[in-house]
């Protein structure tokens, strides 16, 4: 494969969110973008990180293709255990042990609530979604929640229309006030634009650094409400070539996701 | 009672859907990505029953096939799709159009029906837990009311605590690697909550990719996911679960899912789907055949097993 230094919007998106992993992290892994986040950052900078799944699985090692679902038999042969979902969702995620989770999204609004669920009313939705899986335990119970999604303007409405998986729900000390433990929830949104993050008071999410080539006001424009962008509003630096080259020749060198192999019947 | 573990309950699966699964009933799907029990649901969809309660943890095509084909009432899951990743477009027409007619919902964080159904195995009054506050899931109800969770405080920290009340089922249907005649049924792989959901049944129904002798179980028991005194009919039905998939027998057919999404997008697509791939077959064989040895051969990969583990025998002091 040619390597120069041209990159999709969606690989960086990928690289982006693999960077907020830390080496040793436990990482819960939802179904599509963050599978290849969650690998890749296993084999580049977080090699010692586990990767956990919803249904019962815990793994330390890259498996032998990259899992189309997460629950793909792939990732069960070589596990380090394979059980349920007390062992994950409960003994783990639950018991506060989960340093991050990793979850794509269909709209996210300004305090990191996350609608998988519905477009429009709920009881009678113009779009009707698909729900949340284990997403919800994920958003209320996971120490830094890291989601993923392509940008658009109508995927970031200053509310959403159904809170699938909380975030900060109304701002300020509104997630705490509900039950949630303290020092859950998200952490970074990753865009094809940029990462945004949460002012730690307010709880309202910021511009934090945008990819290269992205200009500030057309972040501002792709979004439902008036957006804050940081003071030291960032560049992230673009996709390393080990990063890229790891993600297409070792995590998905079959094109499945990337190039969307998957959808062809 | 236990007279039930010594009964050999094997069944062909057309009985074991017409002695066991009534309209009206509520349906328990095990099941998690894999051993999904297509072969029964198709038996079910066959047999025209309805006003079914189906209850699962993961949603997928399965569902979608039950709801498209007009024998369900209600709902009970975490989500509905078809994991390409894409809609459940049966799914879809039901909730946005109410076609092929009306049907009800009710959504639970994947842990909080995990709960659900251990409280209902176990029998317990609820479960309290710290998921699903602050969410809509946990705001909005659908048929059960105001019996869906309750939001208290804890009388021993006084912190904010969701109770969960007990998911009961009047059958169950698990599709697992290999069972006596029994029911002894046993499972490895992925089981999301599998265990407590089956295990919430008062009828199981167990289809099994093989039966084998009681000793390969007593060999192993430790991989029993039911015990046979609970369970009603055992049925020896091999690629049960395909397109999903059974651990260490055969893989998922990823192809499917995205034929399955083309097929279905229309009503007549979707009405054609079911009789060519369920009402025109008359049993598994049949389905089997028409998949084609080609893609099943396929689907069999190749083999990584484990070591034999000890239990020992315990004979003198």
């Amino acid at each position: 494969m040619n390597h120069n230094n041209e990159y999709t919007a969606v690989e960086m998106m990928i690289i982006a969110t693999a960077r907020e992993i830390q080496d040793g992290d436990i990482v819960f892994v939802g179904t599509y973008w963050p599978i290849l986040a969650g690998l890749l950052a296993k084999r580049t900078h977080a090699p010692t990180s586990l990767i956990v799944l919803e249904g019962g699985v815990i793994r330390d090692s890259n498996p032998e293709r990259i899992p189309l679902v997460v629950s793909d038999p792939c990732m069960i042969s070589g596990s380090l255990l394979c059980g349920d979902c007390f062992d994950t969702l409960g003994m783990i995620l639950h018991a506060g042990q989960a340093d991050a989770a990793l979850l794509s999204a269909t709209t996210v609004d300004k305090y990191g609530n996350i609608n998988t669920t519905c477009v429009g009313d709920y009881s009678k939705p113009k779009t009707r979604l698909s729900g949340s899986g284990g997403a919800c335990d994920f958003g209320c119970l996971a120490n830094k929640v890291l989601i993923m999604l392509e940008h658009h303007k109508r995927r970031f409405p200053e509310r959403v229309d159904y809170v699938t998986t909380p975030g900060y729900l109304e701002g300020f000390d509104s997630r705490e006030k509900a039950g949630l433990k303290p020092n859950t929830g998200p952490s970074a949104v990753i865009t094809t634009l940029g990462l945004f993050r949460f002012e730690s008071d307010s709880k309202e999410m910021y511009l934090d650094a945008h990819y290269p080539g992205i200009d500030v006001q057309k972040v501002k424009e792709s979004m439902g409400w008036e957006l804050k962008v940081s003071p030291e509003v960032k560049i992230i630096t673009p996709p390393t070539e080990k990063e890229l080259r790891t993600l297409r020749e070792d995590v998905d060198p079959d094109g499945m996701f990337l190039r969307d192999a998957r959808t062809v019947s | 009672m236990s007279e039930l573990a010594f009964k050999d309950k094997v069944v062909g699966m057309k009985q074991a859907v017409e002695e066991y699964v009534h309209d009206g009933d509520t349906v328990y799907l095990a099941g998690f990505i894999q051993g999904e029990p297509f072969a029964a649901v198709h038996e079910i969809i066959r047999q025209g029953k309805k006003d079914l309660t189906i209850s699962t943890a993961a949603g997928t095509i399965l569902v979608d096939q039950l709801i498209g084909s007009g024998c369900t009432k209600r709902v009970i899951s975490s989500y509905v799709w078809n994991p390409v990743p894409t809609s459940a477009h049966a799914f879809r027409r039901a909730i946005e159009q109410d076609i092929p007619h009306h049907i009800e919902l009710e959504e639970y964080s994947l842990f909080a029906l995990s709960l659900a159904y251990f409280a209902g195995a176990l029998d317990l009054p609820y479960v309290a837990t710290k998921t699903l506050m602050g969410s809509d899931l946990a705001k909005r109800s659908g048929f059960l009311g105001d019996k869906k969770i309750s939001i208290q405080q804890s009388p021993f920290t006084g912190e904010t605590v969701c109770l969960i009340p007990p998911l009961k089922h009047d059958v169950g249907i698990i599709q697992v690697q290999r069972s006596d005649a029994q029911g002894n049924a046993q499972l490895w792989g992925v089981e999301g909550p599998t265990k407590y959901g089956i295990q919430s049944c008062s009828r199981i129904i167990v289809c099994t990719e093989e039966i084998v002798e009681q000793e390969i179980v007593r060999r192993d028991p430790a991989r029993t996911i039911v015990p046979g005194f609970k369970v009603s009919a055992v049925v020896e039905e091999p690629w049960g679960s395909h397109p999903s998939y059974v651990q260490g027998i055969y893989d998922r057919d990823w192809k499917y899912f995205p034929f399955y999404d083309e097929s279905t997008k229309t009503i007549e697509g979707f009405n054609n789907f079911v009789k060519d791939w369920i009402m025109d077959i008359r049993d598994r064989k049949e389905y089997l055949a028409k998949v084609g040895d080609e893609r099943l051969n396929k689907l069999r990969g190749s083999s990584l097993t484990s070591n034999p583990v000890d239990y020992g025998h315990y004979d003198v002091f």
